[in-house]
């Protein structure tokens, strides 16, 4: 009988329902994706370069389960929420507490296991859609991940199972603890917010005290070594939390005395912003650590991305070097953009190289040259010519002058000047130098000239990479790409996590707001100035964090300075811009979900 | 203009369920006048349809067929924001359950009207002032709801109610959750109101204690209006056993 009471009240509250699955069902999902690419070990060991990510992954992990354990406890309050009522009627009844107690701990577990199939099933198609936007994207191709990975279906569903029964059990303990008459008659208590000015004052700013620590201990990394990380994370934590908790009510207090206040429903908002902050104190500091966390982790993965570009200018004045292009290679070579194309003869005697050294008087070699910042953190590439004597001294036996010889690499190549050198009876040749200014534009035609070299002269393919910085840049972006994929991944992660997060905190309060909505309707409230109220308030509740997390970022990549030579600030812009906009569909989702709940309907 | 009725209400019908449901009719025709300043009580038993009749009259509902005219505007016509702009320019509420906005301070509470009508923060200042003072609620308000009594509550929505000066004021069981004391101060303040600031009262309640603080009483029963008794000048205590009398016979 009860369990048709519950089934019934699932079709009656079918809207509530919904949103509790899509939080619980994002929740799963994102979970999903990042066990995927944690779990598997055959993926990570296989790419020699994120091994040392492990530990990264680790901490990941143990990160993503605390805040999916809080997230599910935030799921499960608007559950109960949104059942004590009911629960109440039931013992009234004449139910007996543990009849109930079986009742709610089995619809805790089945919209549990119902939440945990459906994200698994939306988990294996985000991965599969986001890992394939991410290779194209990257130009990347990595083994051994697969969307669906058994061993993270599991880890997901173990760990939700757990998170469940917990979540059940705490249920059951408030259900027991509460008299009936309590259930039945939910206090609508507000706290009363003690505002101590002085207090207050003091509080924000010790606030700011340790988030500056923080940020210096991050900035100082050189010097602190591993333990400023430590420091950094209690400081930073203590301290958004006193700044969120002072700021937002002297702001708030200073608002409502002022003129704006009084117009239309702006007090009101100021209200609810006012008890939403100090109930969200805590989740809106998580929220801002977990922004910055995902913010950082894009912005270092598209550093790392950065970082190929220039990693592979210091390898070689030129792009690609071409031996002796055919017709098709020459037609590849016309369709490049912005290209310079230099031509030196060869020809081969035995294992040696013969260059005429009045063409390379005429169109000088060039080396690279790398100079260090005076802060000795960025370091800048130039090409610059050599003069004959110095190619013939030097420069000539550079592994990149002697991969001109194709499939001979003579490390004493011997130059003469154009008579003796057309007096040479020795098999003919010639080696293109061909430089382009984008790489990324020209990345297609260049795989196809350096595939079709590679399969002419084998000996290049046995060096692994041939000369100029084409070849570089493909081994050095098979590297740094995976960085970069990770980056992007855990990042879009991090931030579909904490704004469901916050997304279901701010929906697990329309119970009571509810309430506060038809009133106003009542009295004679537009619906224009109820939605305009809730989208303010909304916005206020995303964008604190958000600020606050981008701050973070900007402090926290001090401590990648000394990792990429070059400034980890340069285009930051991008991985901000594409937060933003991911963070804003979560806020139009939140409001829209928000309005849904808590507006009466229309007339 | 004097002579013109703040509420009047004709052939008002109101018809629930839906064309393929169980049709069910809460008001079956019901007319009658509130003129300016008059203290009117609708009483009945539950279910006899007062309840649907005071939603009609405060536009929370929509008549099947059949006019209300208050302060001289058809508002069975109105729709969306118009609404909103009538309730909160025409009408003040007092509820039984108070409604007061319990994240807002009891003085923020009284002057949501006048924000909501975009009144300047001056005035405002200055009518929440007044209202207060004539409603002895001055040190009040800096509090909270949670902070207040059942009657110090009422007494607030009653402020709120009546700070933006409105054409009718609709009380829906205001003493339905106080104790008899604050029951009866809540009551003389509301005939204060209507005595001394002019303000028309309509209201609603099954108690006739309650009742027996108005002018004149509409009985109604199964959608339609039985009966109706004016208090005639006579004091209040004998009005009190007028409408016992009638109510006895009146349900039989």
């Amino acid at each position: 009988m009860l369990s048709r009471l519950a089934l019934s009240n699932i079709k009656n509250r079918l809207r509530d329902y919904i949103v509790l699955l899509t939080g619980l069902v994002m929740s799963s999902a994102i979970f999903y994706m990042f066990a995927n690419l944690a779990t598997n070990e055959s993926f990570i060991k296989s790419n020699t370069t994120f091994r040392f990510a492990v530990p990264v992954f680790y901490f990941g992990e143990v990160l993503l389960v605390i805040i999916t354990l809080v997230y599910v406890m935030y799921a499960n309050s608007f559950l109960l929420n949104m059942r004590l009522h009911d629960y109440g009627l039931f013992m009234m009844l004449g139910a007996k507490k543990r009849r109930v107690g079986t009742l709610m701990v089995f619809e805790t577990l089945v919209v549990g296991a119902i939440a945990t199939a459906i994200g698994l099933l939306l988990g294996i198609g985000l991965t599969g859609g986001l890992s394939k936007l991410l290779f194209s994207h990257l130009g990347i191709a990595l083994h051994h991940f697969n969307p669906f990975y058994f061993k993270a279906v599991l880890t997901t569903i173990v760990l939700y199972l757990v998170l469940f029964i917990i979540a059940a059990i705490f249920n059951l303990q408030s259900l027991i603890r509460t008299p009936v008459l309590k259930l039945l008659k939910q206090n609508d208590t507000v706290n009363k917010i003690k505002a101590h000015g002085i207090g207050l004052y003091f509080a924000g700013i010790f606030g700011v005290i340790l988030i500056g620590i923080g940020y210096y201990a991050l900035a100082q990394i050189a010097t602190f070594q591993l333990t400023s990380i430590p420091i950094a994370l209690v400081t930073i934590v203590l301290g958004s939390y006193l700044i969120f908790h002072s700021s937002m009510i002297l702001i708030i207090e200073r608002l409502k005395k002022s003129n704006w206040a009084r117009r239309k429903l702006n007090n009101f908002t100021l209200s609810q912003i006012m008890f939403r902050v100090q109930d969200y104190t805590k989740i809106l500091t998580i929220t801002s650590l977990l922004f910055a966390l995902a913010l950082g982790a894009i912005t270092v993965g598209s550093a790392f991305n950065r970082q190929i570009d220039s990693l592979a200018k210091s390898n070689s004045s030129y792009t690609i070097a071409i031996n002796n292009p055919t017709a098709k290679e020459q037609g590849l070579i016309e369709q490049l953009s912005d290209r310079t194309v230099v031509k030196y003869d060869q020809k081969f005697s035995g294992n040696h190289v013969i260059y005429n050294e009045d063409q390379f008087a005429q169109h000088p070699y060039k080396i690279v040259e790398t100079t260090q910042s005076k802060s000795g953190t960025m370091n800048t590439y130039k090409n610059v010519p050599v003069s004959v004597s110095k190619l013939k001294k030097e420069v000539s036996s550079q592994f990149d002058f002697v991969s001109l010889g194709g499939s001979v690499l003579d490390t004493a190549p011997k130059f003469y000047a154009t008579n003796d050198f057309n007096k040479i009876n020795a098999k003919k040749g010639s080696v293109s130098l061909i430089t382009v200014k984008s790489i990324a534009e020209n990345r297609t035609v260049l795989e196809k000239l350096n595939h079709l070299q590679l399969k002419a002269y084998p000996t290049m393919d046995e060096t692994g990479i041939g000369a100029g910085t084409f070849p570089a840049f493909l081994m050095i972006s098979g590297i740094y790409g995976g960085l970069e994929f990770i980056g992007y991944f855990l990042g879009i992660a991090f931030l579909a996590m904490l704004a469901s997060c916050l997304m279901f905190k701010i929906l697990s309060g329309t119970q009571q707001d509810r309430i506060r909505y038809n009133l106003l309707t009542k009295v004679g409230t537009r619906r224009s100035l109820l939605n305009q109220s809730i989208n303010r308030e909304i916005f206020v509740l995303f964008a604190l964090p958000g600020i606050l997390g981008i701050i973070d970022v900007l402090f926290g990549l001090q401590m990648f300075k000394s990792f990429f030579n070059n400034n980890p600030y340069q285009n930051i812009q991008y991985p901000i811009i594409i937060f933003v906009v991911l963070y804003l569909l979560y806020y139009f989702l939140t409001t829209w979900l928000y309005k849904l709940i808590v507006l009466p309907k229309k007339k | 203009m004097i002579n013109q009725p703040i509420v009047s209400v004709s052939g008002l019908r109101k018809t629930y369920g839906g064309k393929n449901e169980k049709q069910y009719e809460a008001l079956k025709g019901i007319d009658f006048n509130v003129e300016q300043g008059e203290f009117v009580g609708i009483m009945g038993a539950s279910g006899s349809g007062k309840t649907t009749l005071l939603n009609m009259l405060a536009t929370l509902d929509q008549p099947t067929s059949g006019k209300v005219m208050i302060n001289s505007q058809d508002v069975t016509t109105l729709k969306g924001d118009k609404i909103a702009d009538f309730r909160a320019n025409e009408i003040g509420f007092i509820f039984q359950d108070f409604n007061l906005l319990e994240t807002l301070t009891a003085e923020e509470n009284i002057a949501l009207p006048l924000s909501l009508q975009g009144v300047k923060k001056s005035a405002i200042n200055q009518a929440v002032t007044a209202v207060a003072e004539t409603l002895s609620i001055q040190d009040l308000l800096k509090k909270y709801p949670t902070e207040l009594s059942g009657g110090q509550k009422q007494r607030v929505a009653a402020a709120r109610g009546i700070v933006h000066k409105p054409a009718l004021l609709l009380g829906d069981e205001p003493t339905g959750a106080l104790d008899s004391n604050s029951a009866r101060e809540l009551l003389e303040l509301l005939t204060d109101i209507n005595q001394k600031q002019n303000v028309s009262v309509l209201l609603v309640t099954h108690d006739p204690f309650s009742a027996s603080f108005c002018n004149r009483i509409l009985f109604i029963k199964d959608g339609v209006i039985g009966q109706e008794i004016r208090r005639n000048g006579v004091s209040r205590t004998e009005f009190y056993q007028d409408i016992l009398e009638k109510l006895g016979t009146f349900e039989q």
